[in-house]
């Protein structure tokens, strides 16, 4: 299955000894996306798929994975095509990977947002392999696309049994990796729809070093005028690392969607997303120092947005 | 290129290009994994002991040993003889006890990897599992549980001090003057307690060891490795065998830091070779069992006292350390020496008292680390004296300006300081950084601070630890020059062919330096520790060297009737200052020159020797540390740190370290200065991010995804280096070490620089981001938003 949901994974880190190899696995390659619905079928939690591997293959390294089955959707039709139309938004194939997605022409012009949430991960060597689609479907807590794709409102659209359907990026995260894939489904493509008029956007990742660390926290935020708020702004919040799953903040977007917009409600609604976030202590850091960060980085993004969108305003 | 005919010791002085450039480069040069065996080569993988501190109490290896594949299985029964470079204190596999989490218990070997770690788990082991010792201090009590109950019975040199019936393998002393007294002479005292934890040295390239044993019994081991006659010395005693019986090759090695120095898991590979005779057995490491398997960087606990009188002098300084050396100690009863002779850090004090104390924990096992202690006391050291300078009111260089060691100090052992350059270091480091004066931070939520530290270190090794080397022309005048120590990276072959080049007459692009090392061909080294290979082996070079070149001006001076005196080699060239001849060095080198009439050759093929061993070094008294010559040199040096502190999240950006130090000669001044840098990126790593987590002797961060270092994104802006020149006496053309040196002060010069930004005073390494935020919160009693 594609994202387990009954599987308890143990924090690699826990494990005392990885072996120095992987464990024995098939190889499959099919070409068609029924095929791969069938494996899926077939050998249900003995299967996973492969896009570039660089979460896959380190947990099955770990021991933390042992699939008979290993299923390369990487070829497929679409996977790996990248479009952009200026009514329909971007549409982004699961397997396309991050160097490629972040140097995109159209994600540089109009998702600048997604093209700094991509450039975050790991290091570029790391990103000729790794995918945004392998990103989201890991389901961990710390992806850092994750945020992006929140508060872009990108739709994850899905192959299965029953053919295609999508699932809203907001529906998508369920817990410690688990996302909404049902059994024998598997996903196929991002689509990010075209973006509100005059928005601005930033994303904070915060690492212990700077190169290629995990998030201790991540936040997302974006921002655009609309009339019909009676801030004259709607905001967006999303946040990594600091919650089972990547979260919005739907408080912190009310606040400033409800009221006209000073330095003490940027305040409010910093705290806000302190107390919607819901961190761990964990080697990467303490559930104190998260708290703080998230409060501290969304308002440096918040103040960045802000002074994006008054002088774009 | 800094190449200039001026320079009148050329190539010695010239930063000319490394020696094996181009094979690292372009991918061409060997490394032990690269080694090729044939397909009878078989793998080895090893048992490892899941708890801190137990007792074996039952092996049974029938289920592994019935697998298919399998070819043998090994226990401590197999390992009667203990180990240890100074000490003796372990089993190759562990016997009746094991003391750390990774402690090997048994290996596997068989035809493949994958078939002898899949065997490991068939292997069944019942423990009786015992309470573990953790911390050093915990180890010091009394009512302690014994990790070494032999400790008593163990095999040691007369400079250790182990104390049987306690966990205290090594117990270090210096008594100078008298402290008790002078503390009430003093003006200002501070007095704390800083930690280190483990580190580890994170080579790019893991521990590997191929061994074979041939049907006469005889030992070749293939390795990456800093000590292949050490190795070789302590292999072959712990196996009951004779040193020649047991060959070991080391090609290049990629990364040492320490870690592959002494015997770590080299013996495992030779035990399990020796079940399987003619047959080579494998063992590499996996990243994770590099982490905690192999020797770490040990932690300390160190107490520091420390006063000076109102006119900015130290008076006295009272120190105790309590290194967490872990389960065994192949070096760490001898750094706990180190430390403690060296305890005063750089500076001149009158009343000292040290007790420093190698104490045993179900710990990984601390091993060599650059800087062999002086990082891990300099961390304390060099943060109390800031403190003693702020109680004082004295600015913190002038401060340490005014009590640092210059030539003649009486230093802390009572020797006497050799020619140093320590004043300039400090003086040209803090320059460097615009000392003195306040810059602007970046922006409104970052504080700029400035920080310094100086240091000193000595080579830490036996009194005997020797080196050789010889010399020997081709007959196209080219010049082989064959040594035992190893080329780690650190450049050691480019400054051996320079010094032979320098001495010989002949061009740097005529030398070749020897590789593999390969202890049945190459001259005897100790160790490529210490910081030793420039100074030590740089010696035998040079006196190999001379010997041949005397060889060839004998030679000549006979064939041209003129007195040697006359005669020089330029430019692979022999010349006569006297009669102006000339010829050249080609083909007389080894066929020798003609008689006149046809009467014959004179001459033959010319080959130097040369040996080094530093025997004016003197012992110390075992009550009061004190002797005349402790150690053989110090190299000496200053860091200055230019950085900001970000409020919002508490990380530090180094915006500049300039580094000083007095390296006596630089031998090539490039390489010196990639030394610098690279140990400023290092102690920055160390200082900012490194450290083990240690949960019931236990690893959390045994990999990279916890374990982080510093990246090239988290590297200083940049790194000023300096040379400062102060010659050695008793170093080739004044040249002493710098490979350790570089990151001893960075941490402490970073700390310092926080405290200077926020007044955060970090007592325990890393400055992690969340300490300084946290510490800043706290200050502020809540952040604004
Ligand atoms: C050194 C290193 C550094 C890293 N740093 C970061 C970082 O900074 N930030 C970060 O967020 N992540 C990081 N990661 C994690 C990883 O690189 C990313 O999550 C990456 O985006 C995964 O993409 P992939 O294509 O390699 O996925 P894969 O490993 O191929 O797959 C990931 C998971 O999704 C499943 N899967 C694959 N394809 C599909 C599909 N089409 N439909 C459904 N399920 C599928 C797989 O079975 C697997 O469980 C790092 C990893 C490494 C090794």
């Amino acid at each position: 299955m594609p994202a387990p949901t009954d599987v308890n994974i143990p924090a690699p880190s826990t494990l005392a000894m990885p072996s120095p190899g992987l464990p024995p696995f098939d190889y499959l390659c099919p070409d068609d996306p029924d095929e791969v619905v069938a494996l899926l079928l077939q050998h249900g939690r003995s299967a996973r798929l492969l896009m570039g591997g660089t979460d896959l293959f380190v947990q099955m390294r770990d021991g933390a994975l042992a699939p008979r089955v290993v299923i390369d959707v990487k070829r497929l039709p679409g996977m790996r095509e990248l479009s952009f139309d200026p009514a329909d938004g971007l549409h982004v194939g699961a397997a396309v990977n991050m160097n490629a997605l972040a140097a995109a022409p159209a994600v540089q012009q109009f998702y600048p947002l997604l093209a700094q949430a991509v450039a975050s991960v790991a290091s570029y060597q790391l990103r000729t392999r790794a995918t945004m689609g392998g990103n989201l479907c890991n389901g961990s807590p710390a992806a850092d696309t994750a945020p992006a794709a929140l508060v872009l409102d990108a739709q994850c659209v899905v192959w299965g049994p029953d053919g295609e359907r999508t699932i809203p990026a907001n529906n998508f995260f369920l817990g410690v990796r688990k996302t909404a894939l049902q059994p024998g489904e598997f996903l196929t493509r991002m689509e990010f729809p075209v973006p509100p008029t005059g928005y601005a956007g930033r994303y904070i990742k915060l690492g212990r070093n700077a190169g290629g660390d995990l998030a201790i926290v991540g936040v997302a935020v974006l921002g655009y005028p609309e009339t019909s708020a009676a801030s004259g702004y709607r905001f967006r919040f999303a946040l990594a690392s600091v919650a089972p799953t990547p979260i919005r903040v739907p408080e912190a977007e009310a606040l400033l969607a409800e009221q006209p917009i000073t330095s003490g409600l940027l305040s409010q609604a910093a705290l806000a997303a302190e107390d919607a976030a819901t961190p761990i202590n964990d080697l990467r850091g303490s559930a104190r120092y998260r708290k703080a960060m998230v409060r501290n980085l969304t308002r440096r993004a918040l103040d960045d947005v802000w002074n994006q969108l008054q002088a774009e305003g | 290129m800094s190449t200039t005919t001026t320079n009148p010791t050329r190539p010695v002085g010239d930063s000319v290009k490394r020696i094996d450039a181009l094979e690292k480069v372009t991918g061409e040069a060997l490394f032990a994994d690269d080694l090729q065996f044939g397909p009878g080569l078989l793998f080895g993988r090893i048992v490892r002991s899941p708890h801190p501190h137990a007792l074996i109490k039952h092996i049974d290896t029938s289920r592994a040993l019935a697998m298919p594949g399998v070819k043998a299985v090994v226990t401590g029964a197999d390992t009667p003889k203990q180990i240890g470079l100074y000490l003796k204190d372990r089993h190759i596999f562990c016997r009746e006890r094991t003391r750390y989490v990774g402690d090997p218990v048994a290996g596997v070997v068989a035809t493949s990897e994958e078939i002898a770690e899949a065997a490991c788990k068939l292997v069944e082991v019942e423990y009786e599992v015992l309470e573990p010792v953790l911390d050093p201090l915990r180890g010091m009590a009394p009512d302690a549980p014994l990790i070494h109950p032999d400790l008593g019975n163990y095999e040691v040199p007369n400079f250790i001090f182990p104390k049987a019936g306690t966990n205290i393998s090594n117990h270090f002393k210096i008594r100078k003057g008298d402290p008790d007294a002078a503390w009430a002479l003093c003006d200002a005292i501070v007095e704390d307690e800083f930690r280190v934890p483990h580190v580890q040295h994170v080579p790019i390239e893991p521990h590997v060891a191929v061994a074979k044993m041939d049907q006469r019994g005889e030992i070749t081991l293939w390795t990456s490795s800093q000590s292949p006659f050490a190795q070789r010395n302590l292999i072959a005693e712990a196996l009951g065998l004779s040193q020649s019986s047991v060959r070991v090759i080391a090609p290049f090695v990629g990364g040492g830091f320490g870690c592959k120095a002494g015997v770590t898991m080299e013996a495992l590979a030779v035990v399990m070779a020796q079940k399987v005779p003619g047959y080579a057995v494998k063992l590499r490491l996996t990243r994770e069992e590099e982490f905690f398997t192999t020797f770490v960087r040990q932690g300390l606990i160190a107490r520091t006292k420390i006063g000076a009188t109102a006119d900015g002098k130290i008076q006295a300084m009272q120190t105790e350390y309590f290194w967490d050396a872990g389960a065994y100690t192949e070096y760490g009863v001898n750094i706990t020496r180190a430390s403690g002779y060296s305890s005063t850090g750089p500076y001149e004090i009158p009343n000292v008292r040290a007790d420093s104390y190698c104490v045993y924990t179900n710990h990984p096992v601390g091993g060599a680390f650059r800087g062999f202690g002086m990082p891990e006391i300099h961390w304390g050291i060099e943060q109390i004296v800031d403190m003693l300078a702020e109680a004082i009111g004295m600015d913190k260089a002038e401060f340490r300006l005014k009590n640092c060691i210059r030539t003649g100090s009486i230093i802390a052992t009572g020797s006497t300081m050799h020619p140093v350059g320590l004043v300039e270091c400090i003086k040209q480091a803090t320059a460097a950084i615009h000392w003195g004066t306040e810059e602007r931070a970046s922006a409104p939520h970052k504080r700029r601070g400035k920080g310094l530290a100086i240091m000193w270190k000595a080579p830490a090794m036996p009194p005997n630890a020797g080196s050789s080397a010889s010399v020997r022309f081709n007959e196209d005048a080219t010049v082989t020059v064959s040594v035992g120590g190893q080329e780690i990276g650190q450049g050691a072959f480019t400054v051996a062919a320079q010094m032979a080049a320098a001495a010989l007459g002949v061009p740097y692009e005529w030398v070749r330096v020897e590789g593999p090392i390969d202890t049945q061909y190459n001259p005897y080294e100790w160790q490529t520790v210490a910081s030793r290979l420039t100074w030590s082996m740089g010696n035998a070079v040079m006196a190999a060297a001379k010997d041949a070149r005397r060889q060839v001006l004998d030679l000549a001076a006979e064939h041209w009737g003129e007195d040697v005196d006359h005669l020089d080699i330029k430019d692979g060239m022999v010349i006569s200052y006297r009669s102006e001849e000339a010829m050249p060095l080609k083909k007389m080198v080894v066929y020798g020159l003609p008689k006149p009439a046809g009467q014959g050759w004179r001459g033959g093929p010319i080959i130097g020797h040369g040996s080094f061993m530093p025997s004016y070094v003197t012992g110390l008294d075992p009550e009061t540390g004190q002797g005349p010559r402790s150690v053989v040199h110090y190299t000496t040096g200053c860091q200055a740190v230019d950085l900001e502190v970000d409020t919002i999240t508490g990380q530090v950006t180094i915006l500049r370290i300039a580094a000083a130090f007095d390296v006596g000669k630089a031998i090539n001044p490039d390489q010196v200065r990639a030394q610098i840098e690279g140990g400023a990126v290092q102690g920055a790593s160390t200082a900012l991010f490194e450290g083990f987590q240690l949960k019931n002797g236990k690893l959390a961060n045994h990999s990279f995804v916890d374990y982080r270092i510093a990246t090239s994104v988290d590297v200083p802006f940049e790194i000023i280096p300096i040379i400062i020149e102060v010659p050695q006496d008793d170093g080739p053309w004044g040249a002493r070490g710098i490979g350790e040196h570089s990151m001893v002060p960075t941490a402490p010069a970073i700390a310092n620089a926080v405290a200077d930004a926020i007044g955060v005073r970090v007592l325990e390494l890393p400055i992690t981001a969340e300490k300084l935020y946290l510490a800043l919160e706290a200050q502020a009693d809540g952040m604004p938003v």
